[in-house]
């Protein structure tokens, strides 16, 4: 396929419009997926993740601009929220990108998440595929940021950033399931708000406490801003990279998070295509109208609604 | 597999014009609408603006201007987009432009021209109907 080889010489107009054709679920872009699929794996997929305002942009800014320095090439995909009403977005993490930006070779595509759970978009694995076929060495993936739910962006990615702030709570909120589960490396940003140090002890001690084996996961304090702590972040995400490519712990996580994404792509296909068949359909009109007037429960609802799009032999 | 084709539009603020409480009204009512939208920061060069324009793979570049800038600027735009193979975006133009230079803005290539006060509707609208999809 024509683009497919624009896509490996490095194009990126036609890597561009392919990530669009995979966001529009468009079989070309699936196929033309398939084809670069052998020509990849090489690139260091990164994912951060945490509360809006907690810095994400600002960390990749400084990454890529750090990796620029080490002549990696960088590729940034940042996915942002799709408005339940209207389904719209704005999408303005560039505008906290503006140093990375002027790195050499650097490809930056924003992304709303159009409803796909975790924190990503169905779309967004397609498009680090695409840039890594495009020669990105490493991918940086910032999350929607809605916290504690953002399981598929660890499965889309080799190492995971967690960052936080001092106001993320207190031991309670880490002991909770979520959140700390999908970070392979901890960050405490803005160290120079009041109660920082506190705090990144608190979680230092939390995470010693924990014993995670062989990947102990870290705590690191930063100042985004002002760039302090990138380099030592690079550093460790250089060494995550390694226990994940030639650790058999690592490994087999891998394994893992592909089966996982697979499920969860699979789970997002299935639903859509079900829904196409049985949407405005009579049968299925009735039950809806039933449970919105109360006659029902919504788990009977969900019930007659899946005997009729999937009946029982 | 195949999901809804949604309009992609760059809201953009060139050069030295420090005002963009305007463009973000714009940015906010069009996501309202149901498109998904790049917004780029204030002090964007053309050259910043083409590149958005090509990594995003947007539908629609917008520029909000308020400079009194607009003819040489929207020139360099069109140039420059002629040059990177992507003039088939469409271009609009809003902020402070006089109604005579309208003309010249529509003879450079720009498709809608939407001066301070224009109803959101309108633009909208305009997005809607103009743009081809797919």
């Amino acid at each position: 396929m024509e683009l497919v080889k624009k896509v490996l010489q490095g194009d990126e107009r036609s890597a561009a419009r392919l990530i669009s054709m995979i966001e529009e679920g468009l079989d070309e872009g699936y196929e033309a997926v398939s084809l670069l699929f052998p020509y990849t794996g090489k690139a260091h997929i990164i994912g951060v993740t945490g509360a809006p305002g907690a810095g994400k942009s600002t960390i990749i800014d400084k990454l890529a601009v750090g990796y620029g320095r080490q002549r990696r090439k960088v590729g940034v995909i940042a996915v942002d929220p799709t408005s339940s009403k209207g389904g719209g977005a704005f999408l303005g993490d560039r505008v906290r990108m503006r140093a990375a930006e002027k790195e050499e070779g650097i490809f930056i595509r924003s992304m709303a998440h159009r409803g796909f759970p975790g924190g990503i978009a169905k779309a967004t694995i397609g498009a680090a595929i695409v840039l890594d076929g495009l020669g990105k060495e490493a991918i940086l993936i910032e999350s929607v940021g809605a916290g504690q739910t953002e399981i598929q962006i660890s499965m889309i990615c080799d190492s995971v950033i967690t960052v936080l702030t001092s106001d993320y709570g207190d031991e309670m909120q880490l002991m909770k399931a979520g959140l700390i589960e999908i970070g392979d490396i901890v960050v405490m940003n803005k160290m120079d708000k009041p109660g920082a140090m506190e705090a990144a002890e608190d979680i230092a001690h939390y995470f010693a406490s924990r014993k995670d084996k062989p990947w102990q996961i870290p705590v690191l304090t930063m100042e985004a801003r002002k760039g302090e702590g990138v380099e030592r972040l690079m550093t460790i995400l250089d060494l995550h990279h390694k226990y994940m490519e030639g650790d058999i712990e690592g490994k087999s996580t891998k394994k893992e998070k592909m089966k996982q994404l697979v499920l969860a792509l699979f789970k997002e296909e299935a639903w859509s295509s079900i829904m196409k068949k049985i949407q405005g359909k009579a049968a299925f009109e009735e039950i809806m109208q039933k449970v919105q007037d109360g006659k029902i429960d919504p788990y009977k609802a969900v019930r007659m609604a899946l005997q009729y799009a999937l009946p029982k032999e | 597999m195949q999901d809804t084709k949604r309009l992609k539009v760059l809201i953009a603020k060139p050069g030295l014009d420090g005002h963009d409480r305007g463009a973000k009204v714009v940015a906010q009512a069009l996501k309202e609408a149901g498109m998904e939208v790049v917004y780029s920061g204030l002090h964007r060069t053309i050259d910043q603006i083409v590149n958005i324009a090509v990594q995003e793979d947007v539908d629609v570049i917008g520029l909000s201007i308020m400079t009194g800038a607009h003819i040489p600027i929207t020139q360099k735009l069109f140039q420059k987009i002629r040059e990177k193979g992507i003039d088939d975006k469409m271009v609009f133009v809003g902020g402070v432009i006089p109604s005579r230079d309208i003309p010249k803005l529509k003879e450079l290539g720009v498709t809608g021209i939407f001066p301070g006060g224009t109803p959101l509707t309108e633009t909208i609208h305009f997005l809607q109907s103009t743009v081809k999809k797919g």
